[in-house]
């Protein structure tokens, strides 16, 4: 069943068109990863399907709903949520309380077993619980950004760049963990530069190239074709 | 933690709540043009923590304040004046007015970030002292503004005496200070912080940005309703020259200079603003020069405030 139809979506700043008739499917259970270098227009993706920039031209359609004009808080509610780029956890607040605020949208006496499984699944969370979020480490920020995201309950899991300034060991922590929430069925769609972790992660991928879908495969063609590991992985080509 | 920071919570809503007891006795020892100027803090105390709802905790730059205190105070004056309405039961329609007027304004302004919503609110600002001058269908009076508002009676007695104005006016200030405090535990006072805090990622998170920052117009405008019916009551006059764009730049300096988001720092901010310059009034025009001066220096050595809001979450 498709979760996620994104149809020649075009989205704009100004004059400059950032998305140029996109299009793509999530089916539920799945793990997308979109892939692209900087400027491809990732992040202008995620945000668009989150209800945080007009779009141009197109057609999103989720669970059945057409969210394309649907207003940000509208489609949290609807089970979209977004870890977004740059991790933005509220930094004066302390890790239970960003966590606490990731279920906005749900009745209060719901959270706590929400917020429970979160630390099972990052047990540094937990640890650092009374921390204010500003004084985590970048890991543990975006452990947080995770984690907040799924108190909301979503049926889809945008993450904008997990992996963004984090050091090698930290980024493989993080799919670690990625992998055991997609396991226990949550949809993701992931935007990354780490092409490789993306890939590993993902059952299927886009390549985005300035604003255009140039490539779509199952992640084991991708990481195997030539264009992509020339153009990513950095292979020369053989 | 939360258990641990709530006894020095307590403790200070103690000592403000024994405060604003105590100043029930100011009429008994002070004369009465002090007993005035209490009367004038306790007015323009809730006019700043008015504002203090949009700019110190929703972080919008509202430097039209002075309007939704100036609609209050007109549509007192008007309602008691031409149509003899006694000043209690105008109450309703100068909240609703203001904070009617300040939901139509924000509602087109509410995307209009920082600097550009401070320039278009100066501009709402300008055009609300214009209209009020220019007497619009004979209601306003034009810049002498209206006079003989009558005073408040309760009960059939009439709160002439200066002390029983006061007394009005310092249990609205309790009234209002109560909400505030209670408007930091709802779910709006959480969701404007979050907002004001970062916008996008409190978005994400399911927070209707347009809803709250509305809202937060609609509250901050009525509440400076509130306390411009209480002001037409003290002057027993208004004019235009009360809410002149210099009015909304001293609400807007007091959330700065005393702390934003922080009830004791909007009173001190509004204590130094009000009752400093009149224990200093023998200076006469020199008073504003030291003024200036001192709001200078916050700006420079305490850019948080007098009286920062102190850290605290959900």
């Amino acid at each position: 069943m498709t979760l996620l139809a994104i149809d020649d979506l075009s989205v704009a700043y100004g004059e400059i068109e950032a998305l140029k008739g996109v299009s793509l499917t999530v089916e539920k259970g799945e793990v997308v990863a979109i892939l692209g270098a900087n400027g491809a227009g990732k992040t202008t993706l995620m945000r668009a399907v989150s209800g945080l920039l007009p779009k141009r031209r197109g057609r999103i359609v989720f669970d059945g709903a057409d969210i394309t004009r649907a207003s940000a808080d509208r489609i949290v509610h609807l089970g979209i949520a977004q870890s977004p780029e740059g991790r933005r956890v509220f930094g004066t607040l302390t890790v239970a309380e960003n966590l606490a605020l990731g279920g906005f949208t749900r009745p209060p006496r719901e959270i706590a077993g929400s917020i429970d499984n979160v630390y099972a699944m990052f047990p540094r969370l937990a640890e650092r619980r009374a921390q204010l979020a500003g004084t985590l480490s970048g890991g543990e920020q975006q452990m947080l950004a995770i984690g907040r995201a799924l108190i909301a309950k979503p049926k889809l899991l945008l993450l904008d760049e997990p992996s963004l300034g984090l050091a090698p060991i930290i980024v493989q922590g993080i799919f670690r963990t990625l992998r055991e929430i997609a396991a226990s069925g949550v949809t993701i769609l992931i935007v990354e530069q780490n092409v490789r972790s993306a890939l590993k992660l993902a059952d299927r991928g886009y390549v985005l190239e300035i604003g255009r879908m140039v490539h779509a495969d199952s992640a084991a063609n991708l990481l195997a074709s030539p264009e992509v590991q020339q153009a990513y992985l950095g292979k020369a080509k053989a | 933690m939360d258990a641990a920071k709530k006894p020095v919570t307590r403790r200070n809503e103690a000592i403000g709540i024994a405060l604003w007891a105590a100043g029930f006795a100011i009429p008994a020892f002070a004369s009465s043009s002090w007993v005035a100027i209490a009367a004038m803090f306790a007015i323009f105390a809730i006019t700043a923590l008015s504002e203090d709802v949009i700019l110190g905790r929703g972080g919008m730059f509202d430097m039209g304040h002075a309007v939704y205190f100036g609609i209050g105070a007109y549509t007192t004056a008007i309602l008691n004046t031409e149509l003899g309405v006694p000043i209690f039961l105008t109450v309703p329609a100068a909240v609703l007015l203001a904070a009617g007027t300040g939901t139509l304004l924000a509602a087109p302004l509410i995307r209009l970030r920082g600097d550009y919503l401070l320039v278009a609110t100066i501009g709402f600002n300008a055009i609300f002292v214009l209209a009020m001058q220019n007497n619009p269908g004979g209601i306003t009076g034009g810049s002498d503004g209206i006079t003989g508002i009558e005073a408040p009676s309760l009960f059939g007695i009439p709160l002439f005496s200066q002390s029983a104005m006061f007394w009005l006016d310092w249990v609205v200030l309790g009234l209002v200070l109560f909400l505030m405090r209670n408007l930091d535990r709802c779910e709006f006072g959480r969701a404007l912080r979050y907002l004001k805090q970062d916008e996008l990622a409190a978005t994400t998170l399911g927070v209707d940005a347009r809803a709250v920052k509305t809202l937060a117009f609609a509250v901050g405008a009525g509440l400076a309703g509130l306390a411009g019916t209480l002001f037409a009551v003290q002057l027993s006059t208004v004019s235009p020259s009360s809410f002149v764009f210099t009015e909304s730049v001293t609400l807007f300096a007091i959330v700065i200079v005393g702390g934003p988001g922080s009830i004791p720092g909007v009173l001190l901010g509004t204590a130094l603003m009000f009752v400093v310059p009149e224990i200093f009034r023998d200076f006469a025009q020199y008073r504003y020069f030291v003024f200036g001066i001192a709001m200078i220096a916050v700006m420079v050595l305490r850019p948080q405030g007098l009286w920062p809001r102190r850290r605290n979450g959900l």
